[in-house]
């Protein structure tokens, strides 16, 4: 019964979305019930599969030889699957604040849902085959969302979005052949499937092959130098910038070179390897290069964007370790990331739709106008640096200790890089909170007088999020112990 | 109740912010002196009842890092001079804030300030210590930034930075110390594991040299001392003096933490790392009384000054013996109740006549008599002239280190020390001596007298007798840090 149920929790918000796009919906405030409950009810499905433990692989279609679609719940799906399950509900909430404003709600919100299924999917794949699949109609399913404005850019930067991805996913396919033909099967398993006597001599282009894998998925997660579609991605509303591409799409990359790197090649294969040194000096280089350009840059959401593409490294940086260590630190800063990021991005986003200003020059003395959302901003800001009692600090506190005793000279640069992005993150963030509170000795209020708070469906995310990063700032040793049995193979 | 006093300033502190403006500046003030002096004695009970050997753990954050509190005797010194400081700036600041804006939000930080600054006194593990040292350079923020004006902002921004890139510098030391140690919890000795260090020498000492660099920002140790002269005079007097006189020595503490507390002396005596910061600190010594010197503006004068009395004590404890320790705890209390005071004074100076030019103050000795002699007495204990407690504490840095076995400095250390007295007579007494005896050029002037009134002047009043009684009857603070050396020292002392 449980394994129909995981076709059923990818096909609901799939199937359950095209209504939006038969009718009319005259009525409003119907249409956003419907889509609440039904998103509601995919959450509560995923949540209802994933606290009955892992069940039985689930062949969906049998194409030929070992080629199958297949799903199936291990540990590393149930921490995505949980993490966007979580998120999702929140996100929708928001949207209909946000959305009210912009044309075409209706078909913002079929694809939106849409979303929802296909990352579920990534999430439940059983095997290569399958998270490839997924992970092209992920592609395709989010173009329209970024180009939901119709202007020119937003043209462009679909455009640009729809190359980067579906020219990585190529790259990424190739390895996926390797893996069939030099593997014992597609399955993902803890450690790998990769069969000695098969790759003989031919290591070398093996892990030639895995470098170009984990460059093709990383174009998803903003691996330098194939992370220039993100900021541009950035002219999509905010609920999309906030959780597609600050989570749903961005780590589905990440989760895809997690799989591809610990459950197909294999860490025994990779450690210690040229190959290792390559990716994680990509993802060294990535973690600067992106805060600098977020230091650089004045629009709010391409700011913010900037921070992603060098919060995604860190993630990239702990897979690339290949300890388990190093897995448990990437997997911590998916989970605290996801909630920091759409924090952030939500207080951002609830200020442009509330004032259309998006430049950092224009939120000058907002923070007294604007309380709770700046609050709520603040302790995003906080909790990305990485001050203690934060979520953030957590999450950088394994990725840097697996760093440190994974005893690799490469990566004490690596924690060098985190701190220096630490530094400039705090640069970045409190430039902002610095002019939202203290705009200078004659600022006149009067000029944003009729700046206020938004309504409750932005302010009750919000302020889940928030607490949801203080709890795990303060008592992180449920979820740590979780993710570190995920980490180790153990479940 | 270790928490008990942390919490009372933070719950009260986060009152005064989050409530509407209060429109009685009086029962505003009445209500800051009361949380003040509740907060104060919370401490002293909890210095008096509570052992040197109890830790109290607050909750882990992770399995392997607890929030630990624990007092001992360097806590407790710190904690005390800490209240003392606070309290009397306080006092001094219900007249002077007077007219600036916005005193809800400053007497609201200034009390979490002073909560965040005793949760540092009283960390007992690096991480704890990391907790309150980041907090403590967000929460002394606006502060800086009071004003406002254009110039604070860039001042504050600086700050901010400068403080968290040192911060991280320390966080780096952070990650290896807990690979490399057998603990993070303080230990007098160090926490060094030594078979797991075998071969990585180099990574460990590389690791204390950016913790000693990371702690001396907030100390303002050259090279990455450039923002305490931007920040320093940019707040308000009362706040300058609280971060010259006490905020700057919590880098101090880290300091006192990494050495003898984490690396242990006998691992890091001899080596470059103690070679070379003793060389950037006599550099900050020099280069901090050289800008003084040429500095025009008082409280910016001042500020520098802190650069080079600071490294001075840096230098004691960077000497690495029983001697100069002793000297430079007791710097760091001359020296926190002589900036205090003098920036208290440099704020009244504001206050009264709006001048902030060491040109400008021909004659302010006949203006305000008391205050400028208070200032003449705080200077000479600052260049170290007895029986002042300036000269004691300076006194005890020469004699450690001319005893100590270190080549090359245990010459040129003092000799520094002595060309930054000079310097410092140097930079502060033609105030005085212009002060008082203004030429003749303003002979027949009729001067008014402008005293300050009661409420600022007792608490410059204050500190100056502290400094001669400190002076003259040194023996007990003496007595008090000895009993700390004799812990850190063992293994000097016996053999």
């Amino acid at each position: 019964m449980s394994k129909v149920l995981m076709l059923a929790a990818i096909l609901l918000p799939i199937i359950g979305s095209i209504p939006l796009f038969l009718f009319k919906w005259q009525n409003r405030r119907a249409m956003r019930v419907y889509l609440e409950i039904l998103v509601c009810m995919t959450s509560f499905l995923v949540w209802y599969l994933l606290l009955k433990g892992s069940a039985e692989p689930f062949t969906v279609v049998y194409f030929t030889g070992n080629l199958a679609i297949e799903l199936k719940i291990d540990g590393l799906s149930t921490m995505f699957a949980g993490l966007v399950s979580v998120l999702w509900p929140f996100a929708t909430l928001y949207s209909f604040e946000y959305m009210q404003h912009e044309p075409r709600e209706r078909s913002f919100f079929l694809f939106y849902t849409m979303t929802y299924g296909v990352t579920l999917g990534i999430a439940l794949s059983g095997n290569l085959l399958t998270m490839y699949f997924f992970y092209e109609l992920l592609t395709l399913v989010t173009v329209p969302l970024v180009m939901q404005t119709l202007t020119r850019e937003a043209i462009l930067a679909s455009r640009k979005y729809m190359y980067y991805s579906l020219g990585g996913a190529a790259f990424a396919f190739i390895g996926l052949i390797f893996v069939i033909i030099y593997g014992s099967s597609m399955d993902f398993v803890y450690g790998g499937v990769l069969e000695l006597e098969k790759i003989g001599s031919r290591t070398n282009l093996l892990l030639l092959i895995y470098v170009f894998s984990f460059c093709g998925f990383g174009v998803k997660a903003t691996l330098w130098p194939f992370d220039s579609w993100l900021p541009h991605a950035s002219v999509a509303p905010t609920p999309v910038t906030a959780l597609l591409h600050a989570v749903a799409v961005v780590k589905s990359g990440a989760f895809a070179v997690i799989r591809m790197t610990y459950y197909s090649y294999g860490t025994d294969f990779l450690r210690g390897t040229w190959a290792q040194d390559v990716v994680m000096t990509l993802t060294i280089i990535t973690i600067v290069y992106g805060c600098s350009r977020a230091v650089k840059e004045t629009h709010l959401k391409r700011r913010l964007a900037y921070s992603t593409v060098s919060n995604l490294s860190y993630i990239l940086f702990g897979a690339s370790l290949m300890t388990p260590a190093g897995l448990l630190g990437a997997l911590t800063h998916i989970l605290f990331h996801a909630f920091m990021k759409i924090c952030s991005f939500f207080c951002v986003g609830a200020v442009m739709s509330k004032t259309g200003k998006s430049y950092v020059h224009e939120i000058d003395g907002f923070g007294k106008k604007m309380p709770a959302v700046f609050a709520c901003f603040t302790i995003s800001a906080l909790a990305l640096i990485g001050v203690p009692g934060m979520a953030g600090f957590i999450s950088k506190w394994y990725l840097a200790s697996a760093a440190v005793s994974a005893d690799n000279p490469l990566a004490y640069a690596g924690v060098a890089a985190l701190l220096l992005s630490a530094l400039l993150t705090a640069i970045y963030m409190l430039t902002l909170v610095v002019r939202a509170y203290f705009p200078g000795k004659d600022f006149d209020y009067a000029a944003i007088e009729r700046v206020q708070d938004p309504g409750v469906c932005m302010w009750v995310p919000l302020v889940f999020f928030v607490v949801v990063i203080m709890i795990f700032g303060l008592r992180s040793q449920t979820v740590i112990g979780f993710l570190s049995e995920i980490a180790a193979g153990r479940y | 109740m270790i928490f008990i006093s942390i919490l009372i300033p933070v719950f009260t502190g986060l009152i005064l912010l989050l409530s509407p403006e209060w429109k009685n500046r009086k029962l505003l003030c009445a209500f800051t002196t009361a949380a003040l002096l509740l907060s104060v004695s919370a401490v002293g009970i909890t210095l008096s009842v509570t052992g040197d050997k109890e830790a109290v753990t607050l909750f882990n954050l992770t399995q392997s890092l607890p929030i630990l509190f624990k007092i001992d005797g360097v806590g407790r010194f710190f904690a005390v001079l800490t209240g003392a400081v606070w309290v009397l700036a306080a006092i001094y600041s219900f007249v002077y804030m007077g007219h600036e804006q916005k005193e809800k939000c400053y007497y609201g930080f200034y009390l979490l300030s002073y909560a965040v600054l005793i949760g540092l006194d009283f960390s007992g593990n690096l991480i704890t210590f990391y907790l309150f040292y980041e907090l403590m350079s967000l929460l002394t923020l606006p502060l800086v930034l009071h004003s406002e004006t254009k110039e604070a902002t860039m001042a504050g921004l600086k700050y901010l930075f400068f403080s968290l890139a040192g911060a991280y510098m320390v966080l780096f030391g952070l990650f290896i110390l807990n690979r490399f140690g057998n603990t993070l919890t303080f230990t007098a000795g160090g926490v060094l594991d030594l078979t797991l260090i075998q071969g990585k020498e180099g990574l460990l000492l590389a690791a204390a040299f950016l913790m000693l660099l990371g702690f001396g920002v907030k100390a303002g140790m050259f090279p990455l001392h450039a923002w305490l002269p931007t920040a320093h005079p940019v707040a308000p007097a009362p706040a300058s003096g609280v971060l010259s006189g006490i905020i700057v020595k919590c880098g101090i503490l880290g300091v006192v933490r990494t050495v003898y507390y984490l690396f242990g002396v006998g691992f890091l005596r001899g080596t470059w790392v103690q070679q070379v910061w003793l060389v950037l600190i006599l550099l900050t010594v020099l280069l901090g009384s050289m800008m003084a010197y040429r500095e025009k503006v008082l409280k910016k004068r001042l500020a520098y000054s802190t650069v080079s009395q600071v490294a001075y004590i840096l230098f004691g404890l960077a000497m690495m013996q029983p001697g100069s320790f002793v000297g430079a705890f007791l710097h760091i209390g001359a020296h926190a109740f002589m900036k205090c005071g003098l920036f208290l004074i440099a704020g009244v100076i504001i206050f009264k006549t709006g001048r902030t030019k060491v040109d400008e103050l021909a004659g302010i000795g006949r203006e305000m008599p008391v205050t400028m002699v208070c200032y003449t007495l705080l200077s000479l204990s600052l260049i170290g002239i007895p029986p002042f407690a300036g000269f004691v504490s300076k006194w005890y840095l020469g004699m450690g280190s001319v005893l100590a076995e270190a080549p090359v400095f245990d010459v040129l250390g003092p000799a520094v020390l002595l060309v930054s007295a000079l310097l410092t007579a140097g930079y502060l007494l033609p105030l005085s001596i212009r002060g008082f005896l203004p030429g003749e050029e303003t002979a027949g002037i009729k001067v008014e007298k402008q005293e300050p009134s009661m409420l600022m002047l007792v608490p410059i009043l204050i500190l100056t007798i502290l400094i001669t009684i400190g002076g003259l009857f040194p023996d007990q603070i003496i007595e008090f840090v000895s009993r700390i050396v004799g812990t850190l020292f063992k293994e000097v002392l016996g053999g």
